[in-house]
């Protein structure tokens, strides 16, 4: 199951970050530094993986996605599956895209409530929900999304 | 929700804050704001109420605590319209844990919008359930989130949450929720014709089969079905394809669940799923588009993992293997990971290794991948590939590796070098170069246990002193060594270091001297050796040496002021002695041979290993290691080496067990005078190499790592003595206690392991009838000898053990049934005598038989009408036996029903009014009460979980004795570590050590859970 989405920018502020198991303010944050401080040390052109271990305990594992100013980061455990996972962040990026047509991280910060309507249409309670615009319930998401995403990108 | 302006102004502000605490001011300013707006109820609108919540989220999302507010974010939920209903949810579901009482007060407004009419109420309210919901919300909603799960009327995007919503109460408590019929539910779920649904289902179903494969094999063809239809027959709305691959997540959850399944019977099906994985396996190319590549993989990478779990033909295997080493060399990072990270995975299968060895060049090269993610995975493929073969190119490319290496790889990369040498090293020499090597480069890493082990292989190997000395003594002429460097050269030259008296620079002044250069660099644990190595050094000098004697002396007497007591103690006692002439020489002499032992460093990975799930460690323990390092000579004709025993320093050890060790056949002490030695000294001189007892000399220690020496302080001060009797013991894999414990919950497992031969162990069960086989395993490429197998029976149980062949040709495994018919009720356990004989070696273990009381109950559950008619009837002792137990293990009542429920006494819940009670019911079956049934009341106190009442019922006495008995040993048993049974190897019969247990019933005095539960 996914453990935590996590979405900071490249100075390591937190702009959407929803835990899956319940944790204090203090350790949530303790954790979004833990994984800046990783990310953030890391170059250009390496794998997506990182291993997690000591800050989320045994069988964690972490994918991670670089777009312009920000981070994209799923945290899970071992029964899914890694590359599944770096997809969902592609489809949650491409979804955002759709709702803001080409989302900005001013974005992210101003619709703050509409990215948890979006994020919780693909991530429900630590699973995989949806990846299509078709199964959205969230009125104001699939107003904007236009188009199915799944059309264009085919 | 859009345009709520006061929430954007906020978010600027924050945003425009220049440091932390101007942010930290604006923050408290706009909790203060909020606060006083909740307060004032009549000004409040739901608008305001709305866009408070969202910043109060917002802050909490900054990392500050938020602690008022909870009560109207909750209160949102009730709102009649949309938009404030939403924030609610979602605010509700970041801000409170699954326990917080204020949800409590939400259950009801929940439930009706989940049994509501209107379909977005309806999700937002699974999202809530779906993301924090507990037990409260298990019990009261789960009914009613299956019943929309399987509902016609319902619209898909409603029932895919509902699924998702029934997994994440399954498996936050899955006692809470009755899945029983489930099975056929789930396999009409799979037959879904929306993928929305269909992925949600089968997420569900990867939760419970996990739980319990064996109700779901109606839904293991439906996987294969659904694979059929998404990867070949590409029957897919073109809204679920993703890149153009069909729902990939989905291929990859149906992938995932098949792997729950231990395997495929069913001819047809099987060879159906194995026409999609070769597609998948064949169709799968690397192309440009990122995206697309990583779906396509990411269904590879699970085909993959299907294979290897399904165990397939060889071909196909080496074809899976030949993908991933294609992978490991293509430019895009995670799919290089992946590959290393699957190869590892594939080295436990079996037959693969040679082709894997194959790509070992570029696994070499993806050491140095600029990826710290991808190092670390080619480190644990070399790790896990490493074998007599090719030892020596991996152990020289880690060291090289190891100068160049991040400091948090380092302490793993010299530990994994360490132990690859010494468990493959083709000669000994290099085994010292390679250590020699590894404290150079990264002596800060290097623990103490690696440098004792090498001591440990020099001290045994005579052929191999002068070639260490004559390293160590190279190594110091370095300008900076590590001080685990001047450890180990130090103690090596003491010894050895007159072996090379003749060469230039070696002689005894010449070594004392470059030896106390360093003196000056090292802390204060260093002295001691050096110390000890200076008394050598001058006990060798031959004819002594005035001006070396000299020098030496001076430093004695320096240390004999020193602070430390243990320097103190040295210099005083050298000091004497190196006066004493004789007895001088007597003393220092050449320290004796190391009882053989497992290397503790090999024992201190397999633990850490132990816990990793995928670890290469079952690889490990059935490789060959190389021969080269054998820690003792070879064995005298009579049998073991002399074994070792640490007695108290209080001198008890008369001068007759001393002498005893002397005359042993290859101590190294025969030159000493058996009168002369007082266990004082000898015990002052083995500091830093301390010796420990075989297994079973030390009680508490039967089961701990044999270590190479321990720490000095452990053992400081103590002699040497020969045990009474020439035993030599066998590591074992594992605990056989924790095994035995293991087994009698579940009904097949590892009963026995040690480095020869693996013990496993199938059971079923009928009635009072059980059919066990017995699979022996031999693990080596020689056989196993005089193989031999005994049961022991108790006198409520009939075995009958079909005979064992005499011997187990290598790497070969024989089964062995043997039938059980229990008899009556009782709690004895039968042992199997066993004994095998590897070489010269005779390996005898006594081990219990998990044919235990539990296995002849068979679960039932009772309707509160069945239950209490017959609990009335059983009215007192000796039928209903009552007791209150104290010194419980601390269990929460779902913990305990599950631990009930795992040794088949069934749980009924809602039967007792008393939450705090457990009331349950099975059914035991022995050939003279017949089936007979069983019911147990439990009542807790939840304010001290350490105590309880028990009632027990049956209409047996005896059953209801003995039924009581065994829950209360499984209620505060202690299972793990427990004194287990130590296989011994001897020369001849009558030997066995004294920790082997007797056949019932003083097993139950043995066992300490009985032993505790006797004393209460």
């Amino acid at each position: 199951m996914i453990k935590a989405v996590m979405m900071m920018n490249t100075q390591g502020k937190p702009r959407l970050a929803k835990f899956y198991d319940f944790m204090t303010v203090e350790k949530q944050q303790e954790l979004i530094r833990g994984v800046f401080s990783v990310l953030c040390s890391r170059p250009e052109n390496v794998s997506s993986f990182l291993e997690i271990d000591s800050l989320f305990g045994p069988d964690s594992r972490l994918v991670y996605k670089h777009y312009a100013t920000l981070y994209f980061v799923l945290v899970f455990d071992g029964s899914e599956n890694e590359l599944a996972m770096l997809d969902l962040i592609q489809v949650l990026v491409e979804t955002l895209d759709k709702c803001f047509s080409n989302v900005c991280e001013l974005d992210i910060v101003f619709n703050y409530s509409k990215m948890h309507a979006v994020l919780d249409e693909i991530v429900f309670g630590g699973q995989i929900r949806s990846c299509l615009k078709r199964d959205f319930t969230c009125p104001e998401v699939c107003f904007r999304v236009a188009r199915p995403i799944a059309s264009k990108l085919a | 929700m859009t345009g709520m302006r006061g929430l954007s102004v906020f978010i600027s502000d924050i945003r425009n804050c220049q440091n932390k605490e101007a942010e930290r001011l604006r923050v408290d300013k706009e909790l203060g704001n909020v606060r006083t707006c909740f307060k004032n109820e009549k000004v409040l609108t739901p608008y305001k109420k709305k866009k408070y919540v969202w910043k109060m989220l917002y802050i909490h999302m900054l990392g500050y605590d938020v602690d008022f507010g909870h009560m109207e974010a909750v209160s949102l939920i009730s709102a009649p319209k949309y938009p404030e209903k939403q924030v609610g949810y979602i605010v509700t579901s970041c801000l409170l844990n699954e326990n917080h009482d204020f949800l409590r007060l939400a259950i009801n407004t929940v439930r009706n919008d989940i049994i509501g009419r209107n379909e977005t109420f309806q999700c937002l309210a699974l999202t809530l359930v779906g993301n924090i919901g507990g037990r409260d919300f298990a019990e009261s909603l789960a009914p009613d989130v299956q019943k929309l799960l399987i509902s016609s009327s319902c619209r898909p995007l409603v029932r895919k949450k509902a699924a998702l919503c029934l997994l994440r109460l399954f498996r936050k408590n899955p006692d809470a929720i009755n899945v029983d019929g489930w099975a056929d539910r789930m396999a009409q779920l799979l037959d879904e014709r929306d993928l929305g649904v269909l992925t949600s289902s089968t997420s569900l179903l990867v939760a419970l089969v996990s739980n319990n494969h064996e109700a779901y094999s109606s839904c293991l063809p439906k996987c294969v079905k659904i694979l059929e239809r998404l990867a070949r027959n590409q029957d897919v709305p073109q809204e679920y394809t993703y890149y153009g691959i069909p729902s990939p997540w989905l291929q990859v959850k149906a992938m995932r669940a098949l792997q729950y399944f231990p395997t495929i019977e069913d001819p047809s099906t099987r060879k159906a799923l194995f026409e999609v994985l070769q597609r998948i396996l064949m169709g799968t190319d690397v192309v440009k588009n990122v995206n697309k590549n990583n779906a396509s993989h990411a269904v590879l990478f699970e085909a993959l993992s299907l294979v290897m779990h399904l165990d397939a033909e060889k071909e196909m295997m080496s074809q899976c293997v030949a993908l991933l080493g294609k992978f490991i060399s293509v430019r895009e990072p995670n799919i290089r990971y992946l590959g290393l990270e699957n190869m590892t995975r594939m080295l436990m299968v079996t037959d693969v290794q040679d082709i894997i060895k194959k790509h070992q060049s570029q696994i070499i090269t993806s050491l140095k991948d600029p990826d710290i993610s991808i190092r670390r995975r080619a480190l644990d493929l070399l790790y896990g590939m490493c074998d007599v073969s090719n030892a020596k190119d991996i152990v020289e490319e880690l060291l090289q590796y190891l100068s160049t290496a991040e400091f948090s790889m380092r302490e793993e990369l010299s530990l994994k070098a360490a132990i690859l040498a010494e468990k493959f090293a083709p000669d000994l020499s290099w085994y010292v170069d390679v250590i020699l090597q590894l404290i150079d480069k990264a002596g800060d890493f290097v623990s103490d246990d690696i440098w004792f082990r090498v001591v440990q292989f020099v001290t045994n190997n005579e052929d191999l002193q002068p070639y260490a000395a004559s390293k160590a003594r190279e190594y110091l002429d370095k300008i900076a060594i590590h001080e685990t460097m001047v450890k180990v050269s130090a103690y090596i030259l003491g010894e050895y270091g007159h072996l090379l008296a003749r060469r230039p620079g070696c002689s005894a002044s010449e070594l004392f001297s470059i030896l106390h250069e360093k003196l000056p660099t090292v802390s204060t644990t260093t002295i001691p050796i050096l110390l000890s190595t200076y008394a050598k050094l001058l006990m060798h000098t031959q004819p002594p040496d005035p001006e070396l004697q000299k020098q030496i002396w001076a430093i004695f007497k320096k240390y004999e002021s020193c602070i430390d007591v243990e320097i103190q103690q040295r210099a005083v006692e050298y000091f004497e002695l190196s006066k004493k002439g004789a007895a001088f020489m007597d003393v220092l002499a050449e320290m004796p041979k190391f009882p053989e032992r497992q290397s503790s460093l090999i024992k201190k990975a397999e633990d850490v290993e132990d816990t990793a799930d995928q670890s290469a460690i079952k690889l490990r323990a059935q490789q060959q290691p190389s021969n080269a390092l054998v820690l003792a000579d070879p064995q005298p004709v009579n049998g073991a080496p002399p074994p070792l025993k640490v007695p108290s320093v209080s001198g008890s050890t008369g001068p007759e067990s001393v002498a005893r060790s002397l005359s042993q056949p290859n101590g190294t002490l025969s030159n000493i005078d058996p009168q002369n030695p007082s266990p004082d000294l000898l015990s002052d001189l083995l500091g830093p190499l301390a010796i420990e007892g075989p297994p079973g000399a030390v009680s508490s220690e039967q089961h701990g790592p044999i270590g190479a020496g321990g720490a000095p302080d452990e053992v400081d001060g103590s002699a040497i003595v020969p045990v009474e009797e020439q035993t030599n013991t066998v590591e074992l894999v594992g605990n056989i206690a924790e095994r035995f414990h293991a087994l009698c919950l579940k009904d097949s497992g590892v009963l026995y392991e040690d480095p020869y031969i693996q013990i496993g162990i199938k059971a079923e069960w009928r009635g009072h009838h059980g059919r066990l086989v017995l699979f022996l395993g031999n693990k080596n490429t020689s056989p196993l000898t005089s193989v031999q197998a005994l049961i022991l029976p108790p006198a409520h149980l009939k075995l009958e053990l079909s005979p064992v062949p005499d011997t187990i040709p290598p790497r070969a495994q024989v089964q062995s049934p043997l039938e059980v018919m229990n008899i009556r009720p009782s709690r004895d356990v039968a042992v199997l005598d066993f004994s095998y004989k590897f070489g010269t070696n005779v390996v005898s273990a006594k081990l219990r038989i998990p044919a235990v009381l539990n296995k002849f109950l068979q679960p039932l559950q009772l309707t509160s009408e069945e239950f209490f008619p017959q609990w009335r009837s059983l009215t007192g002792p000796p039928l209903k036996l009552q007791e209150v137990i104290r010194g419980v293990r601390p269990l929460v009542l779902p913990e305990m029903a599950n631990l009930f429920n795992s040794f088949h006494v069934t749980i009924c819940p809602g039967l007792d009014p008393n939450p705090n009670n457990l009331v349950a019911s099975t059914t035991f079956y022995s050939e003279s009460t017949g089936a007979m049934l069983c019911l147990a009341r439990i009542e807790t106190d939840p304010a001290d979980r350490t105590q309880l009442r028990m009632t027990v019922g049956s209409g047996d006495p005896t059953l209801t004795l003995e039924l009581k008995e065994f829950i209360k040993e499984q209620l505060i048993a202690i299972p793990v570590g427990s004194r287990a049974l130590v296989p011994a190897a001897g020369p001849g019969p009558g030997q066995a050590p004294p920790a082997v247990q007797p056949p019932s019933p003083v097993i139950a005095a043995d066992d300490p859970g009985a032993m505790l539960a006797g004393l209460l």
